[in-house]
């Protein structure tokens, strides 16, 4: 398939996957105020530091093969397009449901920047959810660029206020109160977690908390009681005076930014995992050895693009960046996740970590399942170099998957290197986890991996680590020169 | 049934109109002490700084002006 499904949900445009291209295809009637929008100082200045997308318009002779493209035909039938725009393209492509709440909390910083700032050359954003934002390069890009519109300078309303309030605040807060994940909020809901359900999750006094109060009972008391069919709720109202309308938008955002700011996530959240790298069952010299082995594979190959499965805090992920690859770290702990996050941003690694279990990957969600598609289609050989460190037995033994089947996973995601570690059953961590069940594993042993290491790759390198029940291997798919 | 068709911004909505009425009247305070500051000093004699005081104030964005005293 050479196209993905198209954005739909804005009347002004559709973006569109093809060819590996992201295009843009802006309505005749939303085209004016569009370009108006791309010539204003504000997008200029966020799209020269890269908070906002670049866009570049294609001439007639480059819209033409798109006109007979089979998948294409059915936008330019479906309405008038009166510009084609081609967007830089995000490397890896992430959604909410994937972040840890650090990632969350960035995008919700951009956004508002982005809608605070725009006021000043008379734009506002027309929505304000996480969907607008990916990560890029270690840092947060508004991809929308069709949710800018010109705002009525007499309007003190910002229409997307509850959904930034939806999709940016109350997760936060009901994921740093009551330890909600991410995931669980945005797997089964696109816009958010209403205030409503934060309602019912407040103890009695809890209800009565100042931030609680703004963000969740008094709004919950109003529409309790509001009448939903008073058209007259949703009626601009609109000012005389546009400087007190911008005073009134101005405090807003203040106020906005003031709750973004108590709700980020503290620097060390803490896990079951996220002390891993400081209790592991290494030994320094057999840590110092697992560390050169993965330097000296990374060193070899040269991988421009490295998934590191099962990466912890993102100690090896960034090794990795540091050789110059440009990694997509997962685990499915969100404190180590967010770990990594911010270790990233304080080294300025190029890492994009997501909260992922290998074993239970995220799903294709939304609309025909198309709308955002699943990890593995987004993953599957868009790797050069696949790290699988100490993560085998959790997949053997606590997920019941079969050697064979981690193996042909592997070679699906990698287009060249794996980088895998061993463990063998007599290992302390591998006993602890079968628990009594030693039996299942009875007849796996470095040979029965190796075997089945050699239907899918070349093994390279192989590495015991000393004083350990661990071995290294640097693998190589088959099939590849 | 019928909370499937309740606004799930609505509430978020009608708050935000109390409160920016709420805002609009610190607006015109502000005005208003900035008005007296302004007249008290020019009784006092110091004209020429009301004078680049206002000046300033004009010249900068009103809203930008409107927050920074807000923040006080």
């Amino acid at each position: 398939m050479r196209a993905t499904a198209p954005s739909f949900r804005d009347p002004a445009g559709i973006c569109f996957v093809f060819d590996g291209r992201v295009l843009r295809f802006v309505a005749a009637e939303a085209l004016p105020e569009f370009e108006r929008f791309l010539q204003t100082n504000f997008a200029r200045k966020f799209t020269g530091e890269g908070k906002l997308i670049s866009s570049r318009r294609l001439d007639e002779n480059e819209i033409a093969p798109l006109r007979e493209s089979h998948e294409l035909k059915s936008i330019f039938d479906a309405q008038k397009i009166g510009a084609v725009y081609e967007h830089e393209k995000i490397s890896f492509a992430s959604f909410p449901h994937e972040w840890p709440p650090e990632m969350l909390w960035a995008a919700g910083k951009l956004t508002l920047e982005l809608a605070q700032s725009a006021l000043a050359d008379g734009f506002c954003l027309k929505d304000a959810t996480p969907g607008n934002v990916l990560f890029h390069d270690g840092k947060p890009v508004f991809i929308d660029v069709l949710s800018f519109e010109k705002r009525d300078a007499h309007d003190p309303i910002w229409k997307a206020h509850a959904q930034f309030v939806r999709t940016f605040l109350l997760p936060l807060l009901a994921n740093r109160r009551w330890n909600l994940q991410l995931n669980e909020i945005f797997t089964t809901r696109r816009d958010g977690i209403e205030p409503e359900e934060i309602y019912r999750l407040c103890g009695a006094l809890e209800k009565f908390l100042p931030q609680m109060l703004s963000l969740v009972s008094i709004p919950t008391w109003l529409s309790r009681k509001a009448d939903p069919d008073n058209g007259k709720i949703y009626q601009p109202h609109l000012l005389k005076n546009a400087e007190k309308a911008q005073f009134i938008l101005g405090s807003l955002f203040k106020r906005l930014e003031k709750n973004l700011n108590s709700l980020k996530p503290p620097a060390s959240n803490e896990s079951a995992w996220s002390g891993y790298m400081d209790t592991h069952s290494y030994d320094d010299p057999a840590f110092a050895a697992k560390e050169k082995f993965v330097r000296e594979a990374l060193a070899e190959f040269k991988p421009e693009r490295v998934l590191d499965a099962g990466a912890n805090t993102g100690h090896f992920s960034a090794l990795a960046a540091q050789s110059g690859a440009t990694v997509v770290a997962i685990d499915l702990d969100a404190a180590c996740v967010g770990a990594t996050w911010n270790r990233a941003q304080k080294e300025k690694l190029n890492i994009l970590p997501l909260v992922v279990n290998l074993a239970r990957p995220t799903p294709a969600l939304g609309w025909w399942n198309s709308e955002c598609p699943s990890f593995l289609d987004r993953a599957a050989g868009k790797f050069d170099g696949v790290l699988m460190l100490a993560l085998i037995h959790h997949l053997l033994v606590t997920e019941r998957i079969p050697l064979e089947e981690i193996l042909r996973l592997a070679y699906e995601l990698t287009n060249q290197l794996l980088v895998i570690e061993f463990i063998e059953p007599q290992d302390a961590m591998f006993r602890r986890l079968t628990r009594g069940r030693e039996a299942l594993h009875a007849s796996l042993d470095a040979a029965a991996f190796e075997k089945v290491c050699v239907k899918y790759f070349e093994i390279v390198h192989s590495l015991i680590l000393a004083g350990t029940q661990r071995r290294m291997y640097c693998l190589k798919k088959r099939g590849v020169n | 049934m019928l909370i499937a068709y309740v606004d799930p911004g609505l509430g978020m909505l009608i708050w935000q109109t109390i409160v920016a009425a709420f805002v609009g009247t610190i607006f015109y305070m502000n005005k208003t002490r900035r008005w007296i500051v302004a007249s008290i000093r020019s009784i006092f004699g110091r004209g020429e700084k009301t004078e680049s005081t206002t000046t300033a104030v004009t010249q900068n964005p009103p809203a930008e002006a409107e927050i920074k005293n807000d923040a006080r």
